[in-house]
Formats: structure tokens, C-alpha cells, sequence
């Protein structure tokens, strides 16, 4: 049962990159028309880096075959793509030809990716849910 | 068993990697995972000067499972996925009542059929 609850471990891991590139996601949505950001500049869009990393390195010591496959964020970057640029004379950030600068966010690109991370989500809890059965009937074993 | 759990586990691990750019999925190596098992068998030396076999591996080992990558260079398929975990859990299941079944007729034995 060691390395079912590597499993677990695994998937729970997942859960959590996903909720990160949800989080993401749902920033860069809020801010899609923040022209000021805390550095004075537009907004700039965040993606997450996901990083695979073996989880249960206790049960690979002591002989339990495999490490599952965790993943984990391996950091927040902000995307380097130009800013939009939109003709807005009257807005206080406009440049002197008038050109506002906006963030570099496109929202049905955000909503692909948050619907993506969404449906890993829930991907990795029927995992759970499967791993989670599978211990039950091991336990079973004793009665 | 033993199978069915490292299959469940390297399936929950594809899982948890499914939107890392580059992972490429795994799969349980059965005929090694086989080899493990029937590697336990001793040949049978029936001379002093008879070698001892090789030790079977004892690790159960994980392959690529292959399949062309999606556009981030990652193999892993969702449905794929969650079908091995689900006929791994099937087949925990079908292992698990065997045993069950072993273990009930030892207590039968044990308080003498009573």
C-alpha cells in the first residue's frame, strides 16, 4: 500500500499545479485591461512552468519499485509578447499619438487554459476517487 | 497485485503530468514486470559445479508508452489514462477475492470447521 499512497501523492500534487494555473489564469482575466501595473507598466500575462518530479522517494528506498510521477510548478513567468495597442487619446495613459498600451492577455486563450486546467483537475480526482478504492479493498483483506 | 498497484501508480503519475510540456508518458513494462515474478524460479543444480541463475529483477520497471506527442512534445492521453487506472482497480479487485477466498478457508482450518 506504500506506493498507492504515492500515487495519491502524485495526483495530489497535480491538483494543486492545476489550481495554480487556474489562479493564473483567472489573474490574467481580472487584469486583461489593468493599464497600471505596481512597476507603473501595463499588466503583463502570467503563465505557469509545470515540472514533473518523482513523489515517494521513502518507498523507492525501501525497495517499492517505481516513484510515481508527481509534477510541481516550477515557477510563474511573465509572458515577454508586446503589449496591445489600442487608440484612446482621452485615457489618461495614452502616449502623445494618442496609443493606450494594454496587457498582453488574450481572454479566450486564458479560457482554453482554464478550462484545460479544470478538466485535469477533475481528471485527478477520479484518480483519487480509483486510488482510494482499490486501499479499501486491501483493507478488506483483514475482515 | 503487486502489478495491478504499479500499473494504478504510474498511471496516477501520467495523470498528474498531463499538461507538463514534455513528459512523455509511461506504462508498466509487463513482460519485465513477468520476468520479476518467474525470475524467483531456481534451476535446478544437480552437480557441485552447476552455477547459480541470475537473480530475476526485482524492480518492476516503467517504459515509454509511446504515442505521438501533442503539440508541447507530452504523450500522455486522458482516456488512456483513467481506462488503466480503472482496469487496474478491476483487476486489484479480482485479486483481492482470490486471496479473500485463500484466507477464509485457512481460518475454516484454523477453528477446525467451525
Amino acid at each position: 500500500m506504500g506506493t498507492l499512497t504515492s500515487a495519491i501523492a502524485a495526483s495530489r500534487s497535480a491538483l494543486t499545479a492545476e489550481r495554480v494555473r487556474i489562479e493564473a489564469a483567472v489573474s490574467n482575466l481580472a487584469n486583461a485591461e489593468s493599464t497600471r501595473g505596481p512597476d507603473g507598466t501595463p499588466y503583463r500575462r502570467r503563465d505557469v512552468v509545470l515540472e514533473a518530479q518523482p513523489v515517494g522517494p521513502f518507498d523507492t528506498l525501501v525497495g517499492g519499485g517505481t516513484p510515481a510521477a508527481g509534477v510541481r510548478v516550477a515557477g510563474v513567468v511573465e509572458d515577454r509578447a508586446p503589449f496591445q495597442r489600442r487608440y484612446q487619446p482621452s485615457h489618461p495613459d495614452a502616449d502623445a499619438e494618442g496609443f493606450v498600451a494594454l496587457p498582453n492577455v488574450d481572454q479566450a486563450e486564458e479560457m482554453v487554459d482554464m478550462l484545460g486546467a479544470a478538466r485535469a483537475y477533475q481528471a485527478n480526482l477520479s484518480a483519487i476517487t480509483l486510488i482510494r478504492d482499490v486501499i479499501q479493498r486491501a483493507l478488506e483483506l483483514g475482515k | 497485485m503487486s502489478i495491478a498497484v504499479a500499473r494504478q501508480v504510474i498511471a496516477a503519475g501520467n495523470l498528474a503530468n498531463l499538461d507538463t510540456p514534455g513528459f512523455r508518458a509511461q506504462e508498466l513494462a509487463f513482460d519485465k514486470a513477468l520476468d520479476s515474478r518467474v525470475g524467483g524460479l531456481q534451476l535446478a543444480s544437480t552437480s557441485a559445479g552447476h552455477l547459480p541463475a541470475a537473480p530475476g529483477p526485482q524492480a518492476v520497471a516503467a517504459r515509454d508508452a509511446g504515442g505521438s506527442p501533442r503539440r508541447d512534445g507530452n504523450t500522455v492521453q486522458l482516456d488512456r489514462e483513467l481506462l488503466t487506472m480503472t482496469e487496474a482497480a478491476g483487476d486489484f479487485a479480482k485479486a483481492q477475492t482470490a486471496l479473500a477466498a485463500k484466507f477464509r478457508l485457512v481460518r475454516y482450518a484454523l477453528s477446525e470447521g467451525r
